[in-house]
């Protein structure tokens, strides 16, 4: 008879907020890379800062409803308890969400600005007074937010590892895990809206960056998602005896084929697949939009996945009702 | 007079548990707990197979833990820890996002829908404040339940915790709780 305190929500939230830091993240490195001081991927860059803080506006959104007294979320920024990871959270949340939305700022066109500030009405003087533009401070910005984005992809690990009742968390392996997956559904998702703009069709060479960051989050992800099982099956007990929920206990089929395989292990096959040619062999990059549609697709159910099996599996370890299970 | 440190505690003996939840329902009826909650339990364990059968039954709630991780995770510090070892929570600064619950190691919390707030027990706080002694301790018709403070060399859970073996649940968690189990 077990209850879950934290559902779906909590899911959806941890998902988003990775998923933000991750298109910031891409994005961020997509404005560094440039070629005679122009940015080659420009595009790319344009797109993830257009979508970066709306995932995690919207999570942030959800987790104050899901809150028992969500008038009161104010609370949170009434209090800094530095040992308590949702606080800390909070505030990098916040920090991070307003960048992120000064990033989509300095990355609007000036006709758009100019579309959104029409709309603002004309006694509201100082609001119009922020209609300047701000495109030369891209490169800046991207360089604040950086730690702030890769702040938010590991504190949602954090939420749950720093959680020393939950032996299933409780690893100093789950920030990066979650970290990985977040920076990995964020060039994912950026793909995935590149490839969907067809107003702008997405470029050879766009989407070859892409895939070829996916490649490495996901290999990162991938190490460290081994060393977590490996490690805790030499853990202590509370430690094995949770694990048992992946291996052969109600997650086991999640786990193993619908996250490591589908999720993980087949993007990751298309994607070196699709890169293998252009890298080894010195051949053109081909690029098929439908493999990089799969992969894309992929790797964002497989982000969502992780979430639901940590949320929910670590919920259900514990220190001394491991026993129920068998 | 030097004021002292008080360390309050409660001492389970289970094996004179019958089972007869008279603890829980005083509790609910002292503190108005909702319908469908409950701030202690009665654990059943059994073990073997008639006739080679026995059943223990263990009385718990929260543990008023010395280290407790629901008071280190809590976001607003609604949930806190007095002087003398009580384990609170503030209603007015709960928030409700039940990290806290997920953080305590002996599912010791639940949520109050009405309120939308987390809750446990709290030692009957309000009456242990004017010298009384808990609703489950005064009610316990086989005096499983001994409360005291630890700080206090003349309590009887002093003496009891000098002479008998005892044992706290899980004491792996690092988080001392500070219900003792005698053997
Ligand atoms: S038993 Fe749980 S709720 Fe009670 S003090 Fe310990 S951690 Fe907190
Ligand atoms: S539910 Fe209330 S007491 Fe528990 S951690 Fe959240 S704010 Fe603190």
């Amino acid at each position: 008879m077990h209850e879950f305190n934290w559902g779906l929500l909590i899911v959806v939230y941890l998902f988003l907020g990775g998923l933000s830091a991750g298109l910031f993240f891409a994005a961020g490195l997509a404005n560094y890379l440039t070629v005679d001081d122009k940015p080659v991927y420009a595009k790319v860059a344009r797109m993830g800062a257009l979508l970066a803080p709306w995932p995690v506006a919207i999570g942030s959104g959800l987790l104050i409803l899901d809150l028992g007294n969500w008038y009161r979320f104010y609370k949170l920024f009434l209090h800094f308890r530095w040992q308590s990871p949702m606080s800390i959270g909070s505030y990098l949340l916040t920090i991070f969400t307003l960048i992120a939305f000064v990033y989509l700022f300095a990355w609007l066109k000036e006709d758009e600005r100019k579309w959104i500030f029409s709309k603002v009405p004309a006694t509201w003087k100082q609001v119009h007074r922020l209609n300047v533009d701000i495109s030369s401070w891209r490169e800046k910005i991207a360089m604040v937010g950086f730690p702030f984005s890769i702040g938010v992809g590991i504190y949602t690990g954090v939420l749950l590892g720093a959680v020393s009742a939950r032996p299933f968390w409780n690893t100093n392996l789950v920030a990066q895990m979650f970290l990985f997956s977040a920076l990995s559904s964020g060039s994912a998702a950026l793909l995935l809206a590149m490839l969907l703009d067809r107003k702008n069709p997405i470029e050879k060479h766009e989407t070859k960056f892409l895939v070829t960051l996916d490649v490495v989050f996901i290999s990162l992800e991938l190490f460290i998602i081994l060393p977590y099982i490996i490690h805790g099956q030499l853990s202590s007990q509370a430690v094995k005896d949770a694990l048992t929920l992946i291996l052969g206990g109600p997650y086991t089929v999640v786990f193993w084929v619908f996250f490591l395989f589908l999720g993980l292990l087949v993007p990751l096959a298309i994607e070196v697949y699709e890169l293998f040619p252009s890298i080894f062999k010195g051949h053109e990059f081909h690029g098929s939009r439908r493999m990089a549609l799969t992969a894309a697709g992929l790797v964002l159910f497989g982000g969502f996945l992780l979430r639901y099996i940590f949320v929910y599996a670590g919920q259900v370890s514990s220190f001394h009702r491991m026993g129920l299970l068998r | 007079m030097a004021i002292k440190k008080k360390r309050y505690a409660l001492v389970i003996d289970s094996r004179k548990c019958i089972n007869c939840k008279a603890c829980v329902v005083a509790c609910k009826a002292e503190n108005k707990v909702p319908v469908g909650n409950f701030r202690n339990r009665i654990n059943e364990e059994r073990k073997g197979e008639y006739p080679k059968l026995s059943i223990n039954f263990e009385p718990e709630q929260c543990h008023h833990c010395a280290d407790p991780s629901c008071v280190r995770v809590c976001p607003t510090g609604a949930s806190w820890q007095r002087k003398d070892g009580i384990v609170l929570v503030n209603y007015d600064e709960c928030i409700g996002c039940r990290y806290c619950m997920v953080a305590c190691p002996y599912d010791a919390r639940y949520f109050n829908e009405e309120e939308g707030v987390v809750d446990k027990c709290t030692f009957c706080s309000h009456r242990v404040d004017k010298g009384d002694i808990p609703a489950c301790v005064e009610t316990c018709p086989s005096k499983v339940r001994v409360f005291g403070d630890l700080e206090d060399p003349t309590a009887r859970i002093h003496e009891l915790l000098s002479t008998r073996r005892y044992r706290v649940k899980e004491p792996q968690t690092g988080n001392g709780p500070q219900l003792y189990y005698l053997l």
